[in-house]
């Protein structure tokens, strides 16, 4: 069963058409990392995943039942925009009311559990509107989790978190997911997504361009042998010679894209008096891939 | 494999909203400074009146001269015997007397509900809120019934004040053509009123959203043409039959404004 399900969804803004036709489809326990250009459709996804916003066409099922589903609905959790707290209360008194508000049975010890699962057992008592940018998000984070929600939808969560913050945070839905709990996750931090997520969903101009497993992005990914070496410019013309796909990176080192090994490369170099100072078989990452694909590269 | 989720009872879902907003209510500190101006308010204006009562005024243009009327005894600032009828009711004229009375409470509690819902929208709270709550009545129901509490103590607050301000500016207690039977139906009818002004609160509130300044125009522009029936319900020589009826009268608004206000929030957005 998929934890979402999303058929030719349509949002309009007035004359503005936001979703048009957008599919999406998340199994239930992954982490899918929801991708796109800034006004892509994917906050307009989330909010009407969440009930927040209405759709003007197409199905939005939650585990199999229509989103607007009183039951399932009670078991998501959301982080979006900002984590939507009361600047004058403290910590605990605007987590306090997010748990009466799900009817947590012990709502203290709730609390205190996914306080300290983001490190801010020692912030419960600050007032919110004191706390830094990563305490909110953390706060946000840990509002999200009260009551072991089966469906987490947060975007940019990770937006204002230091280091230590970002791996707190990859630890807490890499563990959520394995007991189950399905994670959509917007972010334009690619490179810390591509670390936990199981699946992508990149959508572009309202529409779903592509959706894949995290295996799937792999296959997808080009390889290639990436070379340093001296005369950057002569080197790339010589490889020109011999090599179809040769591309010189923002760093000044060249990248071979052909069905080669690193070997074959510095032995021709060499053959020909260039001298290699680096040699590497690379992959594109998600960041880049994902680039090609704005720009309509695609991979191969 | 079918994933089942716990039932979300209509009672179970009211209970934790109740309990939502009591507390959200009442460690508001904008709730005490409102109960705290529904008490000083009519100490300031019994002791003020009361010193201004016979100052003449002249005009320098007509060289006409105004006579400043303060109130004969402390219970006209809550109210008026509705034998005397008309003008003399409160909130029906035009003089100081008339307007400076427990009808202003009304809008002051406009002020709390407007800013106690617009914060649910302002905070960003009614994204958590209406995530995980499908439905729209308990809401409703819920800021209807808190809000009305905090209106009732609002008007309550007013009550203590005049007596405390009849006190110490040593203004008559004396009650003609009442008596404290009646003034006791007053005071419980006055409160009984409060829901039907929060219930059309609430829903120029759910439609100002964010924007909490125009709940409050809306809300004041609206409640003012129902001031009028604060004196007519609630006289000073009220019976049990202005209770029940102002209590019917809460009923019926409450439930037809919320009917109201619970639409908008299905077909408006929420953020």
């Amino acid at each position: 069963m998929n934890a979402i399900e999303i058929r030719n969804l349509t949002k309009n803004f007035g004359e503005k058409q936001a979703l048009k036709g957008l599919n999406m489809t998340v199994p239930v326990g992954s982490i899918y990392g929801f991708i796109g250009e800034n006004g892509s459709g994917k906050s307009t996804t989330e909010k009407i995943i969440c009930g927040l916003i209405h759709a003007s066409g197409g199905s939005v099922k939650l585990y199999g039942k229509d989103h607007t589903d009183i039951d399932v609905r009670a078991g998501v959790g959301v982080l979006i925009e900002n984590p939507g707290c009361f600047p004058n209360m403290t910590v605990w008194n605007n987590m306090m009311i997010q748990a009466f508000n799900l009817n947590i049975e012990n709502p203290e010890n709730e609390i205190r559990k996914v306080l300290t699962l983001v490190r801010m057992e020692g912030s419960a008592g600050n007032k919110y509107k004191n706390c830094s940018l990563g305490m909110k998000q953390r706060i946000g984070i840990a509002m999200a989790l009260l009551g072991n929600p089966h469906l987490l939808v947060l975007d940019e969560p990770i937006n204002g978190l230091d280091a230590d913050g970002m791996r707190i945070m990859r630890e807490v839905l890499v563990d959520l997911s394995k007991r189950g709990t399905t994670i959509v996750v917007s972010s334009h931090i690619l490179g810390e997504l591509e670390k936990i997520a199981t699946h992508y969903g990149i959508v572009r101009g309202g529409k779903m361009i592509a959706e894949m497993t995290a295996e799937q992005l792999e296959k997808s990914c080009r390889t290639y042998i990436l070379i340093g070496a001296n005369k950057i410019e002569d080197t790339k013309a010589l490889l020109m010679r011999k090599y179809l796909r040769v591309e010189q990176d923002e760093k000044g080192f060249l990248r071979v894209y052909d069905q080669t090994t690193p070997e074959e490369i510095v032995s021709y170099l060499y053959q020909h008096g260039v001298t290699v100072n680096q040699v590497k078989r690379d992959k594109i990452g998600l960041e880049e891939y994902y680039i090609d694909l704005m720009k309509g590269k695609g991979a191969n | 494999m079918e994933k089942t989720f716990s039932k979300n009872t209509f009672s179970k879902r009211l209970n934790s909203m109740l309990k939502v907003d009591t507390r959200r209510l009442f460690i508001s500190p904008f709730f005490y400074i409102m109960v705290g101006i529904a008490l000083v308010v009519p100490i300031l204006i019994l002791v003020m009146t009361t010193m201004m009562d016979g100052t003449v005024s002249t005009n320098p243009q007509t060289g006409a001269e105004t006579v400043m009327h303060g109130f004969d005894y402390v219970w006209q600032i809550l109210g008026s015997v509705s034998a005397t009828g008309g003008s003399e009711q409160a909130g029906m004229s035009m003089d100081i007397v008339s307007m400076c009375n427990i009808n202003m409470m009304y809008f002051a509690v406009g002020v709390l509900v407007c800013v106690f819902v617009c914060d649910d929208f302002r905070s960003g709270y009614a994204k958590n809120l209406f995530t995980v709550r499908a439905k729209k009545t308990d809401y409703v129901i819920s800021k209807t019934i808190v809000s009305s509490i905090g209106g009732g103590l609002m008007i309550l607050a007013f009550v203590l004040g005049s007596i405390i301000g009849g006190g110490a500016s040593g203004l008559s207690f004396k009650m003609v053509g009442f008596n404290a039977f009646t003034l006791i139906c007053s005071i419980i009818s006055k409160v009984l009123l409060v829901p039907i002004f929060v219930s059309i609160f609430l829903t120029m509130s759910v439609i100002g959203k964010q924007k909490s300044w125009l709940a409050i125009c809306l809300s004041l522009g609206i409640g003012m043409f129902l001031f009028m029936v604060i004196s007519i319900a609630s006289p000073l020589d009220a019976t049990i039959i202005h209770i029940i009826l102002c209590c019917a009268g809460s009923v019926g608004f409450a439930f037809g404004m919320g009917a109201i206000s619970n639409a908008i929030l299905k077909k408006t957005s929420l953020v």
